[in-house]
Order: structure tokens, then sequence, then C-alpha cells
């Protein structure tokens, strides 16, 4: 059987929503087939890990039984007591793999056995279920739901990342018939939008005019001093920029658009980021399950463990502090090498600028109008753009290949 | 009892935000930019101390902390 | 509930169907226009050798296929297509081959040409560098897989040697799928494709037919812009011994760099710097006596027989000074188009046009294996007359034992 990519093609689609009808039938009729769902689930995730990638399935079902024994003991632990050093231990152990994951591709150019699609979303689910247990919010797991949260299908290979108990309050109940139609309309203008996104205006800018304007900048490369800047270096700035949200937002369309048929809100992931006014608005409209984590759980924390032991004299320090670690994070979370490194240094920095402009700006009375927001929309634009490029590792083919 | 949390908070908020928000107890503070993410944090310290109670980071959903009516409302919650 | 349905999933429905209704029903699509299949003719794009719409209508339309290989890509000015442009020739020409495509690619692509062809004319461009031990380059194959023509084939009445052997070598490439590997599982068995299976194949071949009539249309100007350009250059009669005059000049002028021969542009590109000292002696183990190719350019002549196709065969040679440069042996040259004569004149192809012993004219090939300047004008005094006067009809009398391992192996002296 060949490998079955989520989303890639009509067939997946096709096959999907043919599986979802009963389930889509039963909801209209208030009722929810849990275990109908569980086997669809099932059957898919067999079918996308079959084939040639059965050994990411063997990883797939190691990481997970591995985060289920952590998730669990930690839970019957945290009934009994609540020591920091227990708390750290699991979280290490839980990121574990993941770390492993990334790191191998420094050392060695085989890819981690460990290594399976998905496994860095599946990640933030699990450690985020952690951090609840131990804040107290979260005092009961069920085991087989949260094998259910952590494999929920629609979301299953690039999120948008959920949150247990917001996943939770959905699943343990039963959309109204009136919710549930709204879903049903939302969920087709979505499905039908990420065609257009992905299949269309991705397919355009990725496979047709994407190549075309990396070759141009290649044969490029002795101009600007060596460091191949010219025209066609710009030019594959902004369609890259366009192809990676046309790409990926299409696809987190999909994915919330089959959790809506499935009775499951899954969150947003974008919000006409290219309309931001600051690099902060950018992060509250682009992959906002991801941002918003990494708000909620580095950034937050980091800020309030600096304040509490009073780190920093000054609040303007704490909080570059923790900008600065919350995407130096994010940078290797997307993979040790240096342009995911410097893409997290970049955006840290500019949003350390950002804040020390609105401080500026306020301090000032600078004017604000129609024509300031303008400006400072393209800015912001340009500068994320500029990110996107280093981002793109196109640089590092550029200079170093 | 609510009034006298109704003050603390405001007051907070005003000295975060530097804005009076005694007439606008139900508009939302996040939707309008009024407080970033240190804003909250300092937010979230200052009620604990203040206010005897204490919030853990991840019981700090936005939507039930986004008004000066839902704070203390929250705040209330915590300390029964 | 029901109406509120009915808007959130009738116009995604109705979509569906519309989506559905173009690329399953039969639709007639509007023909070609006469400049985008000239232009299209030369293209040399995979699109159009993998496709069979703009084939089929060219040959409709006096087009006369060129088959071949990558030769067919030295658009110099005396290549066939700038000489029948530039001098308002009774044929023009329709070039399909590129780099890899071996017999077994020229007959699974064309198999709807191939029934066009009935009673019509081809130029063949053999290339002896084809027959290798081990024939047909998968990674080629697979580049210019056409399931649209493979499916067409499936389709048709299959049965017999040639079939069973032609669906064992389409299997051998590795790289079919569903359906149709299965129909091929079956024609190499020698069972009938039917049933379920053969409907399957119907529906998508009308698909692949629809999608073509769809998106099929994309082509590239290149090649028709370079035809312009060299035919610019050409005198203004076609008059043989004004063109051969110019044809040595032009070689001479264009190859002044290196000692081989070879076109300046080719040589610095390809051979340049420590390449040149590599090759020094690396051909000297090439073999081209034993090959499945020798079966696989039998499919063709069975189908170039059955439909009585008049084909005029050309055997280009190697650049002299650069075969004796890599070594490459003569004797096993000789004998590798022996043995291809002898496929051919056996079974009753009697227009071969042997140039084997013409690598050492000067500037008759444009680089190692390709034809160039001299060469071309030589095809054409053959290739003119062949298309331009009546033939006699051929006479073909095909023999199986081409498709047994024994030929595949025997050496002709």
């Amino acid at each position: 059987m060949s490998a079955f990519q989520p989303y890639a093609n009509p067939r997946y689609f096709v096959m999907l929503l043919v599986a979802l009808v009963p389930l889509i039938i039963g909801l209209l009729r208030g009722r929810r087939h849990r275990n109908y769902e569980t086997l669809v689930s099932l059957v898919f995730i067999v079918l996308i890990f079959a084939g040639g990638k059965w050994h990411e399935g063997v990883a797939l079902i190691g990481y997970v039984l591995w985060q289920l024994l952590l998730v669990m003991g930690y839970t019957r632990y945290r009934h009994k007591a609540n020591r920091t050093g227990a708390y750290w231990t699991v979280i290490l152990a839980s990121i574990a793999p993941l770390v492993v994951v990334k790191v191998t591709p420094v050392f060695t150019v085989h890819p981690s056995l460990l290594d399976f699609l998905g496994m860095s979303y599946l990640t933030f689910k699990s450690v985020q279920t952690l951090i609840e247990l131990r804040d107290g919010t979260l005092q009961q797991v069920d085991p087989l739901f949260f094998l259910r949260f952590l494999l929920f299908l629609p979301t299953i290979s690039s999120g948008p990342i959920d949150r247990y108990r917001r996943f939770a309050k959905d699943y343990n109940t039963v959309p109204t018939r009136e919710h549930y139609l709204d879903l049903l309309q939302s969920a087709v203008h979505k499905l039908f939008l990420g065609f257009a996104y992905k299949f269309v205006i991705g397919y355009f800018l990725g496979t047709l005019l994407l190549p075309k304007v990396a070759h141009s900048a290649l044969v490029h490369h002795h101009l600007g001093g060596g460091l191949g800047i010219s025209w066609a270096l710009v030019a594959y700035m902004y369609v890259y920029s366009l192809y990676l949200f046309f790409d990926f937002a299409g696809y987190s369309l999909f994915a919330v658009s089959l959790s809506q048929l499935m009775g499951i809100d899954t969150p947003q992931n974008f919000n006409q980021p290219f309309k931001a006014k600051n690099i902060k608005d950018f992060w509250n409209r682009w992959h906002m399950s991801l941002s918003f984590w990494f708000r909620d759980f580095i950034f937050m924390r980091v800020t309030f463990a600096l304040m509490k032991h009073r780190v920093f004299k000054n609040r303007i320090h704490v909080a570059q502090t923790a900008y600065l670690i919350n995407f130096l994070v994010m940078g290797f979370w997307h993979g040790v090498t240096w342009y995911y490194i410097v893409y997290g240094l970049f955006h840290a920095g500019a949003i350390i600028v950002n804040d020390m402009w609105l401080r500026y700006k306020k301090r000032h009375h600078l004017p604000h109008n129609r024509v300031t927001t303008a400006l400072a929309m393209v800015i912001t634009f340009n500068v994320v753009c500029f990110s996107f490029l280093i981002f793109s590792g196109f640089l590092n083919t550029l200079w170093f290949k | 009892m609510t009034e006298a949390i109704q003050q603390t908070v405001l007051a907070i908020l005003q000295d975060l935000t530097g804005e009076d928000l005694s007439e606008r107890m139900d508009e939302d503070i996040f939707e309008t930019a009024l407080l970033d993410s240190m804003d909250t944090v300092q937010m979230v310290l200052a009620l604990e101390e203040q206010l005897g109670v204490d919030i853990p980071v991840s019981e700090f959903e936005r939507d039930q902390w986004a008004t000066v009516t839902k704070i203390v409302a929250q705040v209330q919650a915590l300390q029964a | 509930m029901k109406k509120r349905l009915w808007w959130i999933f009738g116009p995604a429905l109705c979509a569906g169907l519309i989506v559905l209704g173009l690329v399953v029903v039969p639709v007639h699509f509007s023909t070609v226009k006469s400049h985008s299949l000239a232009t299209a003719a030369v293209s040399l794009k995979k699109n159009v050798l993998v496709g069979e719409r703009l084939k089929d209508e060219a040959v409709q339309r006096d087009y006369v296929p060129f088959m071949g290989s990558s030769e067919l890509s030295r658009l110099d000015a005396f290549h066939p297509s700038v000489l029948a442009q530039k001098y308002h020739r009774p044929y023009q020409t329709l070039l399909l081959g590129g780099p890899g495509t071996q017999s077994l690619v020229q007959y699974a692509d064309n198999q709807s040409l191939l029934q066009q062809l009935r009673g019509r004319k081809v130029v063949f461009i053999i290339s002896p560098q084809w027959f290798t031990p081990q024939g047909q380059q998968p990674d080629a194959f697979a580049y210019y897989y056409s399931p649209l023509q493979t499916t067409r084939w499936l389709l048709g009445k299959r049965g017999g040697l040639a079939d069973r052997y032609a669906a064992r070598r389409l299997l051998q490439m590795g790289n079919t799928k569903g359906g149709v590997h299965q129909a091929l599982m079956n024609v190499a068995a020698g069972q009938p494709v039917q049933g379920l299976l053969r409907t399957r194949l119907q529906i998508s071949l009308q698909i692949l037919q629809n999608e073509e009539g769809l998106f099929g249309r994309h082509t590239s100007a290149k090649n028709q812009a370079k035809i312009m350009q060299s035919a610019a250059k050409l005198p203004f009669k076609d008059n043989q011994h004004q063109l051969a005059t110019l044809a040595r000049n032009m070689g001479a002028q264009a190859t002044n760099g290196n000692q081989f021969g070879i076109r300046n542009h080719f040589f610095d590109k390809r051979l340049g710097g420590d390449k040149l000292s590599d090759l020094k002696g690396a051909q000297a183990k090439f073999d081209y006596r034993r090959s499945p190719e020798y079966s696989d350019f039998q499919l063709l002549l069975t189908a170039f027989a059955k439909n009585h196709v008049q084909v005029q065969f050309v055997i280009p040679p190697v650049n002299q000074k650069w075969a004796t440069y890599t070594g490459l042996r003569s004797g096993m040259m000789t004998q590798t188009v022996a043995k291809i004569k002898t496929q051919l004149h056996q079974q009753g192809f009697m227009h071969v046009l042997d140039l084997s012993r013409d690598g050492n004219q000067p500037y008759f090939m444009e680089d190692t294996i390709h034809l160039g300047w001299r060469g071309w004008l030589k095809v054409d005094q053959t290739v003119k007359p062949f298309l331009e006067q009546r033939q006699a009809p051929p006479q073909y009398r095909l023999n199986d034992q081409y498709f047994t391992k024994t030929w595949q192996q025997k050496l002709i002296h």
C-alpha cells in the first residue's frame, strides 16, 4: 500500500469525508459516535503510516506509549506530592524524543529512527497536559481520552495545537443542532478556501514560481560582494513568504474544517497576518496556536518566574529576557540549524525594538493616524518577509552550498 | 467585599495602563490591546500580592479575565 | 434543518458535480490552432510526447513524425525542421524524443499515434547508444511514462507474444501503479483485461483524456524561435551545392576551439577542464551488441508493420576522433550496426540510411554522438526524396524470434 499524505490529494479528502458521513449524521441527530470516530481515526492513522513509512508508524506507537506512561504516572504522583524536581524530570522525559530527533541531523545525515510525521506537534499537547497537572488545573486524566486528544486525526500532522481542557469541553458534549449547523457552514467555507489557498495560490507560488526565482537568485550568487544580493533574491523573499502563508494557512483551514465536521471547534491558526501593525500584532495573527502556546507556556512563565524572584530591577529587562528565551526555544523547535536559530533571535530582536519604539512613541506623543498605520503595516510586512527569507534556509544554499 | 476587590483591581489596572477603567468595566482589555503579555503577568502578580489569591498561570484563560467585571468574579471565586 | 443543510452543502455538491463532469464526461475540445501546433511540433516538450492530442492532430495535417532521442534537439541550420520550414517543404516535422527516449519509451508513448499513422511515413533515428546491456533506463522511462498511452494500449486488443513481452518490459520499469499495474500483469500472463478492471481503465482513460484536453496545451516557443534564427542563416534557394558550402563554413567556425571537431559551446561546458582527461579511454568497455533493446525495438517494428507505416531509418555515426580518444571499439560498433540492419532487412524494412562510417567526415557531427551541419544535410538528401515521392508499398515479414533472449544475446558479424 502506498503511503498516504494528509490533505495531499483528492483521494484523501474523498475517503475522509465519506468516512465522516455517519459521524455528521449522528451529530445532527444530537449524538456523538465516539467509538466510530476512534475507529475511523485508527484506520486513517494506519493508512498514513503504512507502506513505505511503517518505521514511522513504529516510532509513533513507541512515542505515544511513552507519553501516556509519563502523563499517567505523573497524574498519580501529583495526587501524593508536588516536588519541583519530579516536575522537571517528567517535562524533560517528555521532550527528550523531540530533542533527539532535532539534534540528530547535526551529527549525521540519517534522520533519527524516533522521528515520525507530526511528532513536534504531539509534543506540545503532551507537555501542556503535564504542565496543567503540575498547576493543578487538571487533576484527572483519562488514558483513553488522552490518546484521542493526542491523536486527533484532523490535526495529527501539523496542528493547530489544541489544549486538553478546551478539547475535552468540546469532546464531552454534543453541540446543539443550531451550533453544529454553524460549524458545518464554517467547515464547508474553510474547506473551499483551503483548496484555493493551498492547491491554487500555493501551487502557483510554490511549484511554478518559486523554483524559477530560486534559480535566478542562484545564478546571481556572485553579486553584492559574494552575498548574492540581487533583485531575484528580493523576489524570492516575497514569493517564499506568500507561499509559506498560503500553503500553511490552507493546510490549517483543512484541519479546522475537518475538526468542525467532527463537532470539535479546533482553534484557528491564522488571522490575516500580513495586516499586522507591528511584530507583536503579527504573532497574534500568525500560526496562532503555536505562538499562543509559547506565550502561555514559555513567555508568561519565564516572566512570572523572573518577576517573582526579582531577577531584574527593571521590568523592561524582564520582558527582553523573556522574549529572547521564548523565540530562541521556538527557533530550536523548528530545527537545530543556524537559520532557524537566527530566525528566532531576529524575531526576539524585532519585538524588543518594537517595544522600545512604542515607549518612545508614547513619551513623545507622536502622531497616530491612518497614514502612520499604513506605514506600520508596510514596515511590519517587510520585516516579516525578511525573517522568512532567513527561515527558508535559502541563504544557506546560496552562501554555503 | 466586591466593592473593595473592584477598587483594588481598578487601581492595579490604572497603574499598568495609565487609564481609568471605572466607566468601562466590560471593555475587553486584551482585544483593545490595553494589556500586553507583560502587563498581564504584572497584573497577576499584583493581584496575588494585594488580594492574597494564588493564580496558577494555566488557570489564566484570557477569555475569563478579559474585563474588569470578569477579573473581579475570578478573584472572588479563587478567594472562596 | 433540511433547508439550512441544503444551503450549506448544495453549492459544494454542485461544485463537485461540475468538476466531476468536466473530468469524466467525454468532452469535445476545440481543435488546436495551426500556429500553436507548429510550435508544439518542434518544442520537444515532454507533454507533447506523453500526450496524444497534439500528435494526432499534427499527423492529420501532414506533419511527419521524426522519432529519435537527444540528437533531435541539435537545432542548427541544417536540422530537418529548419530545412522543412525554410523551404516550405510539403511536409513539416513533428519531433518526438529527448534524452533517454529509447525504443520502449517510443513504443509506450506513441500508442495512439502508431494507429493514426496507418499507411503514412515516419523518419526514425535509431542510435546504437540505446543498445546497452541494460536497455531502456528505468529513470528515463519513469520520466516519460504516459498513463494515458499505457491505458490506451491496455484497452486495445491484446494477446500474442509481442504484447506479453511488452507488458513484461513495462512492469520491469517498476513505476506502474493501480489498475494499469494489474492490467499489465494480466497481459503479461496472457490473460484478457476484462470486467471491473476494464471499466476502471476506461474511466481513467476518459479522465486522462479530458485532463490533457483541459491542461495539456502548454508548450514552449523556445525551439520555434531557435528554428527561425537558424533559418535566417540559410540561402534563399534550396540548393544542395550552396548548402554544402555553408554547412562546411558554419561547422568550421563553430568547432574551431578543440581538436575533436566538437561544437565549442558543448566542449567548454561538458568536456572542459579536468573532465576531458578523465574520459580518455573511458568507453573501451562499451558494448552495444547484446541488449534487451533489440527486442524493445522489435515492438516498434511490429507496430509499424501492423499499421503498414513506411519508415525511413537513420543510423547516425559516432564522432570518429572522439571514439578514438575514448577508446570506443570500432569492431564492436560495426557488429552493432550489422545486427540492427539484419533485424531491419530480414523483416522487410528496406529504407535504412547507414551513416555509421561517416564519423570521420569533418563537420558531420555537432558533438560526440549527435548529428550536426553536414550530417543533417546528408540525412536530408535521403529523407527529402523519401518524404516527397511516392514509395512502393512495403512488404513486411515479422518474425517473433527477435523477442527472444537468444536474439538479444546473439552476435552478428
